[in-house]
């Protein structure tokens, strides 16, 4: 129920800097959502908000009050340990029941909220097991969970909080954060190596690489405007189609070549053209922003249909253009011969246009 | 396990034969001697020094009464000096027993919380401290001996309880420290952090979290601080007298006397050997991680 500001995080191991300069600012009631690779820094920006680890600079601030000076154990905060870190030697109730205790509840009170959170988790019927260890890796998230959600701290750090759970119950859990943010009115900050989490989760999601924010945005502005090459093709799935090739002016028009490919982008010419530091673009382009056809149309690109893979609403499509490989997304079941020729038609206003050189997009 | 009881199955039964006549020698080369003085401990005199060896005679307890009854002999009847029998024996038991315990308890305390600091808080200059504490146990003790010797003597400690507890809690040190270590360095962080995440601090979280994961560790530490001082010899000898005298020395003091009484020794070093075996059949799957230093898995 704060408000939390991250100004020039630096933490280094060694040699390699795992949190470098890092600037994030938290709304108080918002549910932010850490996106990035394994290794990009988020569990080190987590455990340095929670107090365990001590960052070599910069400072973090709750309701803009720097609390770098105050210990893990007077921080109230609550932290979900991507390696759930049960306690091996206490039983799933006394477990979950820790944080209560040593916050000094009364006995009944931490009685009905473990039986409330596990009721919750559907882990009631393992409150009785002695050893944590005996337990699956399923299990166990749903205990360390449980031991988490059953405080009521300032802010929730939540670390890859449901990869090990089934389908069904990540979906309930996801409805479960979005409820004790807006209901419960609680900050909580979430960090997972997958997108589609990310964006189901999140009010807003930070792109994290290398320890840095790259984007830091609602899920449709991550999603649509993507600011480099790494979030672009971070971001979705199947993955942003992406053609390297050199532009040209002709005749007044802006003219994109590959290989067998001739674009004419003179539609979405605009500023970006004189932003670029050379001849050679890559343009990205999402699957579902082209529309594939067996009819020959006007202003397409002409393939080779070379697979097609349905998963169920949807197909993907994999064609060959000139040499360049392109996936489509189409709604239902599609099927394609091999080699067939179909037509691929691209919604222009959704091209983003990307600099090879900065990877930054254009546009 | 299961594949290695399939292929003895599988062997011919010469063998098999074979397999089990090699297990049957070694175990008496190994055992022989120990039941040759659990033997000797119930033989009169006569029965001990009879040749060829009686393997079969009538069992006495007397022995196991003469060590702890102190009566006098004939040789101290007719000179009237005192010899060095090992008679009321239960002195030396205590002394074994006050300054094992002693010196094991404040090895494991001081030893576990460095053990836990260094693993956990790595202070400046850590590894450098961690071999200078090895490499005190390199120097062979014989070296020390003298030195040591005279400052007992220059400091009241020669032939006092504390003055054997500490220098093997000096002695001990090293081993706690090393040993406890790589087991706090087994216990993932996360745990103590989660710890300290729920509101502990860090001194409880060093006895409420962090103790109970290494309960083997400590298990197998003490199991070899105990084998360490219970056989100590050298300093024993050389730091007591008679009063403060622990078993070890006391067998080997009373060896080279007029009329060795061997019957009087084996009870005594029977009686002596039996808690180091009864801890290491309680002990032996700790102590096998500690040997592997917390290596073994799932035992």
């Amino acid at each position: 129920m704060v408000k939390v500001t991250i100004r020039n995080l630096t933490k280094r191991y060694g040699r390699f800097i795992a949190v470098d300069k890092l600037n994030l600012e938290v709304p108080n009631k918002s549910l932010v959502v850490l996106l990035g690779p394994t290794g990009a820094g988020k569990t080190t920006t987590l455990k340095c908000i929670a107090g365990v680890l001590a960052p070599d600079e910069g400072e973090i601030l709750f309701d803009d009050e720097p609390i770098t000076a105050i210990p893990p154990w007077e921080r109230n905060v609550a932290l979900f340990f991507q390696t759930y870190a049960l306690y091996p030697h206490l039983s799933v109730y006394d477990n979950i029941a820790y944080p209560l205790k040593e916050r000094g509840l009364s006995k009944p009170e931490i009685d009905r909220r473990v039986k409330e959170v596990a009721e919750k988790l559907r882990i009631s019927h393992l409150l009785d097991r002695k050893d944590p260890s005996t337990l699956s890796g399923g299990e166990m998230q749903r205990v360390a969970l449980a031991r988490t959600l059953v405080r009521e701290p300032k802010v929730f750090l939540l670390d890859e909080p449901i990869s090990n759970l089934d389908a069904k119950l990540r979906e309930e859990m996801i409805y479960e954060f979005k409820r004790l943010c807006r209901e419960l009115q609680q900050t909580i900050i979430y960090a997972t190596p997958d997108y589609l989490e990310a964006l189901a989760v999140g009010e807003k999601i930070a792109v994290i690489k290398d320890g840095k924010v790259i984007q830091y945005g609602t899920p449709q502005e991550i999603y649509y405007h993507p600011v480099n090459k790494f979030v672009a093709t971070f971001v979705g799935s199947p993955p942003i189609n992406i053609i390297e090739g050199n532009l040209r002016i002709e005749n007044e028009s802006i003219i994109f070549q590959e290989g067998g490919i001739t674009i004419d982008l003179s539609d979405i010419a605009g500023d970006w053209v004189n932003r670029l530091s050379g001849d050679k673009v890559a343009l990205a382009i999402r699957p579902e922003e082209i529309i594939i056809s067996r009819e020959r149309q006007a202003d397409a690109l002409r393939a080779k249909a070379l697979v097609a893979e349905p998963l169920g609403h949807e197909t993907i499509v994999l064609c060959d253009a000139g040499g360049n490989e392109i996936r489509v997304l189409v709604k239902g079941f599609i099927n394609v011969r091999y080699g067939e020729e179909v037509w691929l038609k691209i919604n222009k206003q959704r091209i983003h246009i990307i600099d090879p050189k900065t990877e930054e997009v254009v546009l | 396990m299961a594949i290695t009881s399939r292929m003895v199955r599988r062997r011919s039964p010469v063998k098999r034969a074979l397999l089990y006549l090699a297990v049957i020698v070694v175990c008496i080369v190994f055992i022989f001697p120990i039941f040759w003085m659990i033997a000797t401990a119930f033989k009169t005199r006569a029965q001990a020094f009879s040749w060829p060896p009686l393997f079969i005679w009538e069992p006495t307890s007397r022995n196991f009464i003469d060590i702890f009854l102190k009566r006098q002999t004939e040789i101290e009847a007719i000179t009237g000096w005192e010899l060095e029998l090992a008679t009321g024996a239960e002195i030396f038991f205590y002394n074994s027993a006050i300054v094992t315990s002693g010196s094991i308890i404040l090895a494991l305390i001081i030893g576990t919380l460095a053990a836990y600091s260094f693993s956990r808080y790595r202070p400046r200059g850590t590894d450098t401290l961690m071999f200078f504490i090895l490499s005190t146990r390199m120097l062979p003790a014989i070296v020390v001996a003298i030195p040591i010797y005279f400052f007992y003597k220059a400091l009241g400690l020669y032939s006092t309880h504390i003055g054997l507890i500490l220098l093997y809690t000096m002695f001990n040190l090293p081993f706690a420290v090393w040993m406890m270590k790589s087991f706090f360095d087994e216990i993932p962080r996360d745990i103590e952090q989660a710890a300290m995440v729920d509101g502990t601090r860090p001194i409880k979280i060093f006895y409420k979290i962090a103790l109970p994961q290494v309960v083997v560790g400590l298990a197998a530490t003490v199991g070899f601080l105990i084998i360490n001082v219970w056989n100590e010899f050298l300093f024993a000898m050389l730091l007591t007298e008679r009063s403060v005298r622990t078993v070890p020395v006391a067998i080997a003091s009373t060896r080279g006397e007029v009329g060795i009484n061997w019957g009087l020794i084996a009870a005594l070093e029977t009686l002596y050997v039996l808690p180091a075996i009864i801890l290491i059949f309680l002990l032996q799957k700790y102590l096998l991680r500690g040997m592997t230093f917390g290596t073994v898995r799932g035992v």
